[in-house]
């Protein structure tokens, strides 16, 4: 037993004590297309470029970003750039249309990373001469704006065309499957059940439900974990919810208040703020690009 | 609830967690050979710049025949080998030989100023990156389904249904000693 018990904290010790082999150590959230955490573009042109950007990704869906650091805290590169594409998930998820150009403030190395779906358009030799051309001439007369803002738009050039954007269905009324709907309908269907399970005096058929559901996920999520989870929580919720919904129906039929859940209407809100920067959109890279230095 | 209830129960769960339980050690056994079939692409990308790089300066480095043919002999090595260890091996050849090609082209400046190698060089650099990518993901996803072999209660489960741990992909001997340049 005692053997038992120090073989699983000596396990937990070796899966809580970090990675060291890694030394990539996230630059933080992206605030927008350009992130600029070394302060090396004034105000005015990281607008501009942002606003170039964001054009461009609405023209095309290519997502191309540009980040700023100070120093890559002893990493290569090359590594940096992978891990924090893979980190933001820059590009759109399937079509991989992200690039990224990396700039190291310290260390003076530079890289262009450029997602599985673009490796075609902007190819490492185009990289390479994009660095080499136009950025690197820039760096070495400290004019970082210039080197930066070109370079951007050479990327740009190569990439445009690659990709065209699917038009964005504006939610004017007509149901398509968008997240409002399919709250809504999410809504529905909870709301038919809280009032059979209300209804039924007795508060285990929450609990079958519960774990019918939990039964259903672990068999299509295919997680070992995830399943055993499922059913540890939804069963004991289900009891939980049937059992409160069933003592607040009968408070109701008494002559109390209505519950609130039976007064919530069928309104729901749909549409998204256009115009700014929505979030990177889990696309993918591998490696592909060139790097450089000054 | 009676006696037959709990049973039922148990053996509900029982089945439900060998179920999902197979299921996860199937898809994460397919990840690894998914992003092994990564790795083999990124090899191949590789061979294939190898004859430009090698038709392009082969003129210049007259001197230099001996790492040509061992970079020819990696390379059919790696044409005729069936399984992934072969193939990771004669990979690992390509690499050394072509590792120390790059370093003797330093010595040719006439070499370096000229665009076209340059271009090649840099498509040379972007192979390796891919392929260290992929090869680190490789591993990854390795780590991922031994973990979930070797932990309890899952280990239980895995000798079972007969799923054995998968072997990482390690760096040849020597591939991670820069080579030395002779004159």
């Amino acid at each position: 037993m005692l053997k038992n018990i120090l073989k699983t904290s000596g396990l937990i010790i070796y899966f809580l004590i970090p990675v060291l082999s890694f030394a990539y150590t996230s630059p933080g959230t992206p605030s927008g297309l350009v992130n600029d955490y070394a302060n090396l573009l004034s105000v005015g042109s990281r607008a501009t470029l942002e606003s170039e950007l964001l054009s461009f990704e609405k023209e095309t869906s290519t997502q191309i970003t540009v980040v700023t650091v100070a120093d890559l805290g002893g990493d290569t590169v090359e590594n940096f750039a992978v891990k924090l594409f893979e980190e933001w998930g820059i590009g759109q998820k399937g079509k991989d249309n992200g690039a990224l150009l990396l700039i190291s403030r310290d260390d003076r190395k530079l890289r262009i990373e450029v997602g599985y779906g673009l490796e075609g358009a902007l190819t490492d030799a185009q990289s390479s001469q994009i660095i080499r051309n136009i950025i690197t001439p820039s760096f070495k007369n400290d004019d970082y704006q210039t080197g930066i803002i070109e370079g951007v738009r050479a990327m740009m050039a190569a990439t445009r065309g690659e990709y065209v954007a699917e038009p964005v269905d504006s939610g004017n009324g007509n149901f398509n499957l968008d997240l409002g709907w399919l709250f809504f309908v999410a809504f529905v269907i909870l709301r038919t059940i809280a009032l059979f399970l209300a209804r039924t005096p007795s508060w285990w058929a929450g609990g079958a439900l519960g774990g019918v559901i939990g039964g259903l996920i672990s068999l299509f999520v295919g997680f070992l974990y995830t399943g055993l989870l499922a059913l540890v929580i939804l069963i004991p919720l289900g009891f939980l919810i049937d059992f409160y919904l069933s003592r607040s129906y009968k408070t109701h039929k008494a002559g109390g208040a209505m519950p609130w859940w039976l007064m919530l209407g069928s309104h729901h809100n749909s549409g998204r703020g256009g115009g700014g920067f929505g979030g990177f959109g889990g696309g993918r890279s591998g490696g592909g690009g060139s790097s450089g230095s000054w | 609830m009676n006696k037959s209830w709990w049973i039922a129960l148990a053996v509900v769960v029982v089945v439900i967690y060998g179920w999902s339980g197979y299921n996860s050690f199937v898809s994460k056994n397919e990840a690894i050979d998914g992003q092994w079939a990564q790795v083999e692409t990124q090899y191949q990308r590789r061979f294939d710049l190898i004859p430009n790089l090698v038709e392009s300066v082969k003129g210049i480095m007259t001197q230099e025949q001996e790492v040509f043919g061992k970079l020819a002999d990696a390379r059919s090595k790696y044409s005729g080998a069936t399984s992934a260890n072969e193939k990771a091996a004669a990979a690992g050849e390509v690499e050394s030989a072509l590792s120390r090609l790059l370093v003797v082209m330093e010595n040719y400046p006439q070499l370096r100023s000229a665009e076209a190698v340059t271009t090649l060089m840099s498509q040379l650099e972007g192979a390796e990156n891919r392929v260290s990518v992929e090869r680190g993901r490789y591993n990854d996803a390795v780590k991922v389904f031994n973990a979930s072999v070797k932990r309890f209660p899952a280990n239980v489960l895995a000798s079972v249904f007969g799923f054995v741990e998968r072997a990482y992909f390690e760096a040849t001997t020597g591939a991670d000693q820069a080579p030395a340049v002779k004159f």
